[in-house]
């Protein structure tokens, strides 16, 4: 019976430890691997684009990854889980015709999947008509910006001055309609 | 009149492909505030008008169209209230295809985690109003005017409140940046040419809906590219101004990243660039620029459904 609880005990802890995470991840670019989650810590590998890891563990913004023999820790943005390659036009990946550009002016096709999508589709978007007591619900659940200050100050969350990103592709694109002054 | 036509066929070629060099719209714009300062002329409008360009218009002109809702929607800027309107109607109309979830507590949540997160945004001119919508399917939206939607399917693949404040900054991001103006105001003119202006729409603003076309099918278009990869990059920073850990909207990215095309994730799938190619884009801007940032995940605070 103790021998019983004991092995219970281990392969909880195992799982634990291993939580839901050990999963494989695909590099998306060229990246090194740190000691710890830590750019200042030691460079112990470097990984190409393309290559595939094993997602081992994560914290804040790092994965600690298994590449090969080695392990170590990188950026959680050089990562994406799963397998499928590193997106864009990428052979081989299911969902690669989401990726096409799109023409907001281009009338929308049916979607035909009507009936038996689990999901919100184009056609019964289409199809929605104006639901007004809905509308009131979402307007007597609203709450004013006073009171989700109160609740923020009481969850410990502190507002904090942070700059906007760049667009990394700012320098070379010419102009891009996103960006005209309105 | 029969400048306003011509106006309308250049604009027709230059507004629906991509945007050459020279700026025909900022022309129009200022040849039609000139032209809107006259005074309206009594005649009555011309029966049959044919449009006196070299090219040819994709859509003649129809002789009832209204020129008044033509300079509302395509040639100024949306007012505040234009925004609210538009919003409150496509808001309306998805809510008409998917219902709120039942949980008022729920509900309530989602508006406080929501509301902090936009008071973040800058943007402090519209009521926010969020909601989770009961629907299977995975995904968020975003209306004109700060109206924003998560479904259930999505809430419920959430670990945490910085993931949620993740998911709602985005979609903040979407508003703040004007993203569906920006397409309204490049399809109007189609739209206001195209559609007839007779459609009877119960309990709902005529006018708007004509804009926006059927239903909510706006909510099921793609934004640019960029436009999505703009948000991220705004919504990563709101959430962590807000004092949300910085990682919460790139873990859920991570997420969607394992998940398969199926009915659940279809629409997300066909409107939004491929979660790889969002977490790369987003990497490209981020760099170590979050490295000494830190926030709360606040896992024990969120509030859970089944």
């Amino acid at each position: 019976m103790k021998s019983v609880w004991i092995i219970s005990a281990a392969l909880a802890t195992m799982m634990t430890l291993s939580s839901a995470l050990a999963a494989p991840g695909t590099v998306l670019r060229d990246e090194k691997l740190y000691a710890q989650a830590a750019s200042t810590s030691k460079v112990v590998a470097s990984v190409k684009r393309g290559e595939a890891v094993e997602i081992v563990t994560k914290q804040g913004g790092w994965l600690k990854v298994k590449a090969g023999k080695n392990e170590g820790w990188i950026r959680l943005l050089s990562v994406r889980s799963g397998t499928g390659g590193v997106g864009g036009a990428g052979v081989g990946d299911v969902v690669g015709a989401a990726t096409t550009r799109s023409d907001p002016t281009r009338v929308v096709a049916v979607a035909g999947l009507r009936g038996l999508s689990q999901g919100l589709d184009e056609e019964q978007l289409k199809q929605a008509q104006f639901n007004a007591e809905e509308l009131a619900r979402l307007e007597a659940n609203a709450v004013k910006p006073a009171d989700a200050r109160t609740r923020a100050s009481r969850s410990g969350l502190v507002a904090s001055n942070i700059a906007h990103l760049p667009d990394p592709k700012a320098a070379s694109r010419s102009s891009s309609p996103w960006e005209e002054s309105y | 009149m029969k400048l306003k036509l011509m106006i309308i066929a250049i604009s027709l070629t230059s507004f629906s492909g991509i945007a050459g060099g020279f700026d025909f719209g900022k022309l129009i714009e200022e040849q039609l505030k000139r032209d809107s300062t006259q005074p309206a002329p009594t005649q009555p409008a011309p029966t049959s008008q044919p449009a006196p360009a070299t090219q040819p218009a994709p859509q003649p002109a129809k002789p009832k169209f209204d020129p008044f809702q033509l300079g509302m929607t395509l040639l100024k800027d949306y007012s505040v209230e234009e925004e609210m309107r538009i919003g409150h109607q496509i808001a309306g109309n998805l809510l008409g295809a998917a219902p709120l979830v039942k949980d008022n507590a729920l509900q309530q949540y989602v508006n406080q985690v929501g509301n902090w997160v936009a008071l973040q945004s800058g943007r402090t001119d519209i009521p926010w109003r969020f909601g989770v919508l009961d629907n299977e399917a995975i995904n968020a939206f975003a209306a004109p005017g700060g109206y924003i939607f998560v479904t259930k399917g999505l809430y419920r693949r959430l670990n945490n409140e910085a993931e949620l404040a993740g998911v709602l900054a985005h979609e903040i991001a979407h508003v703040t940046n004007k993203h569906h103006l920006k397409v309204l105001k490049k399809s109007s003119l189609i739209g206001a040419l195209g559609e007839a202006a007779g459609r009877k729409v119960e309990g709902s603003d005529q006018i708007v809906q004509n804009l926006i076309g059927n239903g909510a099918e706006i909510m099921a278009r793609s934004l640019d590219r960029e436009a999505e990869f703009e948000a991220d990059r705004h919504g990563m920073v709101f959430a962590a101004r807000a004092g949300y850990d910085p990682w919460g909207l790139p873990n859920v990215l991570q997420g969607l990243a394992t998940l398969p095309n199926d009915s659940r994730t279809s629409l997300l799938f066909k409107t939004h660039p491929h979660p790889a190619d969002r977490l790369a884009s987003l990497g490209d801007a981020v760099g170590d620029r979050f490295d000494r940032v830190s926030g709360k995940d606040l896992a024990d605070r969120f509030y859970r459904i089944r």
